[in-house]
């Protein structure tokens, strides 16, 4: 397990690096927006990012409530805490993005106001986490609360479709006759697909490391109640 | 009655309460813009209220004092219905003609007063070489004609 994670953070960090020179040097100029669309490629990774920890949060959740497994909520954990650092980021670049282009900071449309929804759905899960000082009932209920957060996540994608929305439409998943086509010539493509995949080695790095920290902390919690009793 | 029972009645009904006020409130404010055409079709409904409005600047209806500080455009969809918009501020950097824009303020008589004006973009992204290419193969695709 070590030796992943070690591999795993060196392996991010050194993609991290390598495309923030490679945007930042390298990459054409995006014709209507020029310079400031290059935060798209800390946006958008950091988006399907969160996308996905919360999916593991969702997953992870279910797993628990069925087999009662500690290792289940541990993860479950890990990864919501390391989702919600994504989220923050999100919240944080779109603002940025969006005072360069749209001319403010935020909007209370469909996008904007699901996401902060799901951030603020997972701050409680943490506080209700933070309150409730018996192990197993802690993970039942942020199981539940888990499960529920996850299904935001489908509203915040389709938002843009759903209602008339200030945010634009998906780039990525652009639907053309039937197949998903990305509306976005190949030099910008690449470097976002790149800078995704090394956004999410990025998040299992972090994943794996916070989950060792929460299986040694139950565990030394559990062999202080022994000592102590 | 059980302290669970009460507590599972309760809970239901601040969840039922919650969930009637949000599909509510969805319903009111998810529109988050107008459009030139409902606005047209109902003046009297959004006479004096705050509202949104959301279109394309037209073409060729732009004029931009520098001095004064005000931007004088109309915003439309098809180009036969259009709302004149006034706004009193600094043009944005990305604001241009054709351009989709939202703006927020009200309607005072034939025009709006916006006291916002957000600039929308485009999903599609593209760079000043592709640009270009698409740029040559029209005139090259005129002069074939």
């Amino acid at each position: 397990m070590k030796k992943i994670i070690f591999y795993l953070e060196l392996v991010s960090m050194l993609g991290l690096l390598i495309c923030g020179l490679w945007i930042f040097l390298k990459l054409p100029i995006e014709t209507s927006q020029g310079f400031p669309q290059k935060i798209m490629y800390l946006h958008v990774p950091s988006v399907i990012a969160a996308y996905l920890a919360f999916f593991i949060v969702f997953v992870y959740s279910i797993a628990y409530l069925w087999k009662r497994e500690l290792m289940f909520d541990q993860i479950a954990k890990a990864s919501a805490e390391v989702g919600q650092i994504f989220c923050v980021l999100v919240l944080i670049t779109g603002a940025i993005w969006g005072r360069t282009t749209w001319g403010t900071y935020w909007v209370w449309d469909a996008r904007l106001t699901t996401t902060l929804l799901l951030f603020l759905i997972f701050m409680g899960y943490f506080l209700l986490r933070m309150s409730v000082n018996d192990r197993d009932k802690e993970a039942r209920l942020a199981s539940v609360i888990g499960i529920i957060g996850f299904l935001d996540i489908p509203i915040i994608h389709k938002s843009v479709e759903w209602w008339r929305t200030l945010h634009q439409p998906s780039t990525l998943f652009n639907v053309d006759s039937g197949e998903v086509k990305p509306s976005m010539p190949q030099e910008l493509l690449i470097p976002l697909l790149a800078s995704t995949l090394v956004m999410l080695l990025f998040y299992f790095y972090l994943l794996l490391l916070r989950y060792q920290t929460e299986k040694h902390t139950d565990k030394l919690n559990q062999l202080l109640a022994e000592t102590e009793g | 009655m059980k302290t669970r029972t009460k507590f599972v009645i309760g809970g239901a009904l601040i969840l039922a309460v919650i969930i009637a006020m949000s599909v509510q409130e969805l319903q009111e404010t998810t529109v988050f813009f107008y459009t030139p055409q409902e606005v047209l079709a109902s003046p009297s409904n959004f006479e004096d209220k705050t509202i949104r409005i959301g279109a394309l600047v037209q073409k060729g209806s732009v004029e931009w004092n520098a001095k004064e500080i005000q931007l004088y455009f109309n915003i439309t969809e098809d180009d036969n219905e259009f709302i004149h918009v006034f706004y009193a501020g600094v043009k944005p950097d990305l604001f241009r003609e054709g351009q989709g824009v939202v703006v927020e303020g009200k309607m005072k008589g034939q025009r709006f007063e916006a006291n916002q004006l957000l600039v929308k973009h485009s999903e599609e992204y593209t760079v000043e070489s592709e640009h270009k290419k698409n740029k040559d193969d029209y005139y090259k695709s005129i002069q074939a004609q």
